[in-house]
């Protein structure tokens, strides 16, 4: 609502001093112009970046149980549309995404982290990171992600993955990009997670914690 | 009424009209979109022969210019097969292999029918996709004593597509997992008769 009231304001005065000149006509012109400059940027502001709505938040990650499922909200299916998205159904898997640490804070390219724990129940899942906008053409693509056969786990079956800009030993996972925000993606295939999403439980899922940032 | 009364009138009405309009653009956008999963399995279809499925070969998808999550997953292969079954039922045959494969049937307002490698049967996986009244003719068509192993599936709209994943777990299975996807055939068939055998 803030946009509304930001854009309505410039409006609102050069349409007030336009009153004085103008008649009726001039305030209908002014009204379908505000109706569908505000319509059209709104639907477009919702539906261009990642799904409004649906989201179950489980500790730093957020499952979309409903992204590809025939209930799927009008915004989440625009939002497909636009992307071109093939979303998993409920059947297939489940999506979850990070943007955020253990504490809060935005997961930064410039910062190390370690994603450790475990996944829920799945035959297979795979953990990918990107950042936003197109890759670097320069850089070499090492790695984007990994998958559950490739990982290295520990004694007990927890992994540690080492998202970090500069090389790491075990599971490192390199930046995919020198500076700016990054999302962690973990999918899971063929779960039984995917029908009863709302009961996921933070400890079943890899904490994301900053382990340092370059200064 | 006072100017200042009209132009706040003309401005409530300004909101009203800008809710309404994005309502209807949030709705029109699946429809509208040229850019969508089923627009652009149509735009590939062309040039395949019979095989109307084409993969989106892993390890080397760039992603879009507006890529933000969710990404494609650089290790799944994926298949994409639209369907139109004004024309006939349309019939998904898929042989399992080592690598773990899923198969949804995607309409209009999303997936409605999801099935992995696991419900094959004897490593053949045959979908076939059809309207209410294709399958109550099929039904009525059926032969009692032949037993029939594909997996009849009504679908809301005729209008669709199907999505053929495979999971490559290592860098090596890649290969692999582009041709199992590839693999999938998407044909339809004359409405009633069974004439392709899966096995």
């Amino acid at each position: 609502m803030a946009t509304i009231a930001g854009r309505g304001r410039p409006l609102a005065e050069r349409a007030r001093s336009l009153l004085r000149r103008t008649s009726n006509v001039g305030l209908f012109v002014y009204a379908l112009a505000l109706g569908a400059g505000l319509g059209l940027a709104s639907a477009d502001y919702a539906t261009r970046g990642g799904y409004p709505f649906g989201g179950v938040v489980a500790g730093s990650w957020t499952a979309w149980p409903r992204a590809g499922a025939v209930g799927a909200d009008p915004y989440t299916r625009a939002v497909n549309a636009r992307r071109g998205e093939i979303p998993l159904g409920v059947g297939e898997g489940l999506l979850l995404t990070a943007s955020q640490d253990a504490d809060g804070r935005a997961i930064d390219a410039g910062c190390s982290y370690a994603v450790a724990g475990t996944t829920p129940p799945a035959r297979a899942w795979t953990l990918t990171v990107a950042g936003r906008g197109p890759r670097p053409a320069d850089a070499p693509l090492l790695r984007e992600g990994f998958t559950s056969t490739e990982i290295l786990r520990e004694a007990d079956g927890h992994f540690v993955i080492a998202l970090a800009p500069e090389v790491q030993p075990g599971n490192w996972l390199p930046m995919p990009r020198a500076s700016g925000p990054v999302r962690l993606a973990l999918r899971l295939y063929d779960t039984p997670v995917a029908a009863s999403a709302g009961t996921l439980d933070r400890s079943a899922l890899p904490e994301i914690r900053r382990t340092g940032c370059r200064p | 009424m006072s100017r200042r009364g009209r132009l706040w009138l003309a401005t409530a009405c300004g909101l009203v009209l800008a809710g309404l309009v994005h309502i209807v653009v949030v709705l029109a956008i699946p429809s509208l979109s040229e850019s969508d999963a089923l627009s652009r399995a149509r735009a590939g279809q062309g040039g395949e022969g019979g095989m109307r499925i084409f993969a989106l070969a892993t390890g080397d998808t760039p992603p879009a210019a507006e890529a933000w999550l969710p990404i494609p997953d650089p290790v799944v292969a994926v298949g994409l097969c639209p369907y139109d079954l004004t024309d006939g039922p349309l019939r998904v045959a898929a042989r399992t292999g080592p690598l773990m494969m899923s198969v949804a049937v995607h309409g209009r307002r999303g997936a409605f029918y999801a099935v992995t490698d696991q419900a094959a049967v004897r490593g053949a996986l045959d979908l076939v996709i059809l309207t209410r009244r294709q399958f109550d003719e099929a039904l009525a068509n059926e032969d009692e004593n032949e037993v029939s192993r594909d997996v009849r599936v009504v679908a809301p709209n005729t209008r669709g597509f199907v999505v053929v994943r495979v999971i490559a777990d290592l860098p090596s299975q890649r290969a692999a997992a582009n041709a199992a996807v590839q693999a999938v055939s998407c044909t339809v068939e004359g409405a009633g008769e069974d004439t392709k055998a899966g096995g």
